[in-house]
């Protein structure tokens, strides 16, 4: 039985700031909040798999703000998501041309409080690039970055998962894949454009 | 973009890493702050760990949301605990079928469901208790006693099961090394428990349970479960969920 429990903001803010229980609170945001938010979308002349996608991105981009300590509990996490929702969603629709920013318009001039997160949306299609590109690492590679930057994994630690003699070969190897990484990342000017804007968007 | 040197190279890394002595951070942060290009390889390297980052918190969103999509699917509506294993048991089954395929490719590595499996689990010893002389609930405890896991399994009654009697087929389940089976009868354990608000054989179960879903690779149950042990110290398990288990569990889903 998987255990379903409701988290407070403050909890569910602060765990996912520190790499808490991700997988939970993950699920937490997906199970409070995408029937709205995609119910918006669908409303919005969006697809189920629209609304689905655009929800993915909004996670990711929540929890990205999150830790880099850019919401602080100005709004609830509901309308912070609601909004990011919206924009995204809107951005989405200027990139396919279609003339629906009008109705839109409308729409938001009802609201009489309107939360504007749309400075706060990084680019969606860079990101799409910077993932693009990580996944054109070696799998070997890919995975002690991942462990150690991303699960936050020591040396030994990832030493017991790998064949490597020593944690000193695992070092090296850790070096050598992030300035490959690194070096890949350099050939491309837009993509590391959108990384600098991440690091200090 | 070159760093100058393969040493100063090595010790930004380090720096990135926060793993340069106190003394060594210094001279560096000093050297970073006079040289505009050795900012510029800081920023580069910082930006490459950006990179994995964005693309490790992708991966674990992208991960979950197959599974929620496949949970939301389902009108909102209240759910009665019999449909809540319904569901929970085709969705097992339905992940099993996927599973199933790619499990013999984790003999490649050291690590495997199998020895996380094997390295926690003991086989559970019932104390005897007699139930005042029911004789059916005794044929399956016997045959438990006894090591035989199939006869276990294969007794049936004209009533339904009593929550020992769940937990005892639940063992023998997973003693046949029948994983579907050995989770859909825990869950039946912890939600009969529920239902009637009692603690018969619950935390046994919650612990053999997340020891399944490792052994089925279904990693996030897992994960989710032996927080909630190891969150509740009272819980009867607790000590035996250490942060070790955790992280193998995570390191077998990065697989």
């Amino acid at each position: 039985m998987e255990p379903i429990r409701n988290f407070p903001d403050s909890e569910l803010v602060a765990n996912l700031r520190s790499g808490i229980r991700m997988d939970e609170m993950i699920k937490a945001i997906y199970r409070n909040h995408f029937d709205s938010l995609g119910w918006y979308v669908m409303n919005n002349s969006g697809s189920r798999q629209d609304a689905e996608d655009v929800f993915q991105e909004v996670v990711v981009a929540f929890i990205e703000l999150v830790q880099k300590d850019k919401f602080r509990g100005e709004s609830t996490v509901k309308t912070f998501l609601f909004s990011l929702n919206r924009f995204t969603w809107l951005n989405e629709i200027k990139r396919r041309g279609r003339a629906l920013a009008r109705e839109e318009k409308y729409k938001r001039e009802q609201d009489k409080v309107e939360l504007d997160t749309g400075h706060l949306i990084a680019d969606r299609e860079g990101k799409a690039e910077v993932v693009r590109l990580v996944g054109e690492l070696g799998e070997t590679c890919r995975k002690i970055l991942l462990l150690f930057y991303y699960e936050n994994l020591s040396m030994k630690e990832i030493l017991e998962t790998m064949h490597y003699e020593n944690e000193q070969v695992v070092r090296n190897k850790k070096y050598k894949c992030l300035k490959q990484l690194e070096q890949m990342v350099n050939t491309n000017p837009a993509l590391k454009e959108t990384l600098k804007n991440l690091l200090h968007g | 973009m070159d760093n100058s040197t393969p040493d100063m190279s090595e010790r930004l890394v380090l720096y990135l890493d926060g793993e340069l002595s106190g003394s060594e951070k210094k001279t560096l942060e000093q050297q970073l702050a006079e040289d505009k290009t050795l900012q510029g390889e800081l920023e580069s390297l910082q930006s490459t760990r950006q990179a994995i980052k964005l693309y490790g918190l992708k991966q674990k969103v992208a991960s979950i949301h197959g599974q929620m999509m496949e949970e939301l699917q389902a009108p909102v509506k209240k759910i009665s605990s019999v449909s809540r294993m319904v569901r929970y048991s085709v969705a097992i089954a339905a992940s099993l079928l996927l599973i199933v395929g790619g499990y013999w490719a984790y003999n490649f590595f050291t690590i495997s469901p199998d020895k996380v499996f094997a390295s926690n689990y003991r086989s559970y010893e019932l104390v005897t208790v007699r139930d005042g002389g029911n004789n059916e609930a005794s044929v399956i405890e016997e045959a438990y006693k006894e090591k035989k896991y199939a006869e276990v399994v294969g007794v049936t009654f004209d009533r339904p099961f009593t929550i020992k009697e769940l937990f005892i087929r639940a063992m023998s389940y997973s003693e046949l090394a029948d994983n579907p089976k050995a989770i859909e009868a825990y869950k039946k354990v912890i939600a009969q428990n529920e239902g009637a608000k009692t603690n018969t054989f619950k935390q046994q179960a919650e612990y053999y349970l997340a020891l399944s879903y490792i052994r089925n690779g279904d990693y996030d149950f897992a994960i989710d479960l032996l927080n909630k042990i190891q969150d509740d110290p009272n819980h009867l398990y607790n000590e035996k969920v250490s942060n070790k288990l955790i992280r193998q569990v995570k390191m077998l889903k990065w697989r």
